[in-house]
C-alpha cells in the first residue's frame, strides 16, 4: 500500500508542485492586497486628524483661516507620501 | 450611427481576439518603452517627449517676461508667470534658506518647480502621459537634489566640517556612533522619500483615473447596453478623479520644491 502511495505521489508531483506555485503566487497577492489597505488606514487616520484639529482651530481663530488651511495641506500631502511608502512596497512584493 | 463613428476614431485593439480592457489601458497610458525606436543606442520611452515638452513650455513661456517687465509693459501672461516666480521666491526658499545662498540657489528650485508642474499635468490632457509617473524620472530628480546636498554641504562647509556636524549638540559620546549612523542613513532616506513620494502620488492618481475608465470598456466588452449604461458613471468619476489629480499635481511639485529647499538649506546651513 505504501509503495502504491509513493507512486501516486511521485507521478501526481508536478501537478501539485504547479498547484503551490499557483496558491503561493494567489497568497503573495493577497497579503499585498492587506498590506496595501493597511498603509491607507494609517493615512485615513492620520489625515482625518489634520482635518479635524485644522477645523477647531479655524473656528478657534477664523483670521488664521488661510495659513491653516496652507499647513494642512502641506501637512496632508506629507503623511500621504508615507502611505504610499507602503502602497509600493506592497506593489513590488505582489509583482 | 454614432456608434461606428466613434468604434472607427477610437478602436480598441483586438489581436487576436478580445484584449483585456485593463491590460490596453495599463500599457498605454503608463510610462513604456515604444517598440522598434532607438537612438544612440537607447530605447526610447514615451513619456521622453512630454519631457522635452515641459523644457520647451518652459522656455517658450519664461523666454519675454523678464524683458517685457524691464521695459514697464508687461502682459497679462507675464504678470501671472512673474507673480508665480515671486511666490516661490518669497514664500518658498527665501524663508527657509540663508540669505546668500538662496540667491544663487533660487534658479535651481524655480526649475525643478515649473520642470515637475508641467510634467505633471501633462498626464491630464488627451494623448499625454505622466513622465513623473516613471521611478526612474523622479529617481533623476531627487539625485540633482541630493547632488546639491552633499556637493553644496562640502563647498560650503569643507569636507570634514560637513560630517561632524551631522551630529548635533550636546549629545553624550556614547551615542555618537548610533547618531551618526541614523543621520548618514538619514541624508539617503530623505532624497529616496522624495522619488516615492512624487512617483507613487502621480501613478497611484493615474491607475484609479484608468480602472474607472476600464470599468466602462469592461462591461461593454460583456454587453453593450450595459456598457453605454456604465460609461457616464465611469466617466463621471474619472472626470472627478481628475480634477482631484490637477490639484495634486501642483500640490506634489509644491512639496517636492519645498522639501529640497529645506533639506538643502539643512546640509548648508546646519543650526545645531
Amino acid at each position: 500500500m505504501l509503495s502504491t502511495l509513493a507512486q501516486e505521489a511521485v507521478q501526481n508531483a508536478p501537478e501539485i508542485s504547479e498547484a503551490i506555485q499557483v496558491a503561493e503566487a494567489g497568497a503573495k497577492t493577497g497579503i499585498a492586497a492587506i498590506g496595501a489597505g493597511l498603509a491607507a488606514v494609517g493615512a485615513g487616520i492620520g489625515i482625518g486628524r489634520i482635518g479635524g484639529d485644522a477645523n477647531i482651530a479655524m473656528a478657534r481663530q477664523p483670521e488664521m483661516m488661510s495659513d491653516i488651511r496652507a499647513s494642512s495641506m502641506i501637512f496632508a500631502a506629507l503623511i500621504e507620501g508615507v502611505a504610499f511608502f507602503g502602497a509600493v512596497i506592497a506593489l513590488l512584493f505582489a509583482l | 450611427m454614432i456608434l461606428p463613428i466613434l468604434t472607427a476614431l477610437f478602436p480598441l485593439p483586438s489581436e487576436g481576439g478580445q484584449q483585456d480592457p485593463f491590460e490596453y489601458l495599463f500599457a498605454h497610458v503608463l510610462p513604456h518603452k515604444i517598440e522598434g525606436l532607438i537612438i544612440f543606442g537607447l530605447p526610447v520611452w514615451n513619456i521622453q517627449y512630454f519631457q522635452l515638452a515641459a523644457i520647451g513650455f518652459m522656455v517658450v513661456g519664461f523666454s519675454g517676461v523678464a524683458r517685457a517687465i524691464r521695459k514697464g509693459n508687461p502682459g497679462p501672461v507675464a504678470r501671472v508667470l512673474a507673480g508665480w516666480v515671486a511666490w516661490i521666491r518669497d514664500e518658498v526658499v527665501y524663508p527657509n534658506m540663508q540669505k546668500e545662498h538662496a540667491q544663487k540657489l533660487l534658479p535651481l528650485f524655480i526649475t525643478l518647480f515649473f520642470f515637475i508642474l508641467f510634467m505633471n499635468l501633462f498626464g491630464l490632457i488627451p494623448f499625454g502621459a505622466t513622465a513623473t509617473a516613471s521611478v526612474y524620472v523622479t529617481a533623476a530628480l531627487s539625485c540633482i537634489t541630493f547632488g546639491i546636498m552633499l556637493i553644496g554641504g562640502i563647498i560650503v562647509q569643507g569636507p570634514i566640517a560637513f560630517w561632524k556636524n551631522l551630529i548635533p549638540h550636546g549629545v553624550p559620546w556614547w551615542l555618537i556612533p548610533l547618531i551618526f549612523f541614523m543621520e548618514f542613513a538619514g541624508l539617503f532616506i530623505k532624497p529616496f522619500a522624495l522619488t516615492i513620494r512624487l512617483m507613487a502620488n502621480m501613478m497611484g492618481g493615474h491607475l484609479v483615473i484608468l480602472s474607472f475608465m476600464g470599468l466602462a470598456f469592461y462591461f461593454g466588452s460583456q454587453n453593450t447596453i450595459l456598457g453605454l449604461a456604465v460609461a457616464p458613471i465611469s466617466i463621471g468619476l474619472s472626470m472627478f478623479m481628475m480634477i482631484l489629480e490637477s490639484f495634486v499635481a501642483l500640490l506634489q511639485a509644491y512639496i517636492f520644491t519645498l522639501l529640497s529647499v529645506i533639506f538643502v538649506s539643512m546640509c548648508l546651513h546646519p543650526d545645531h
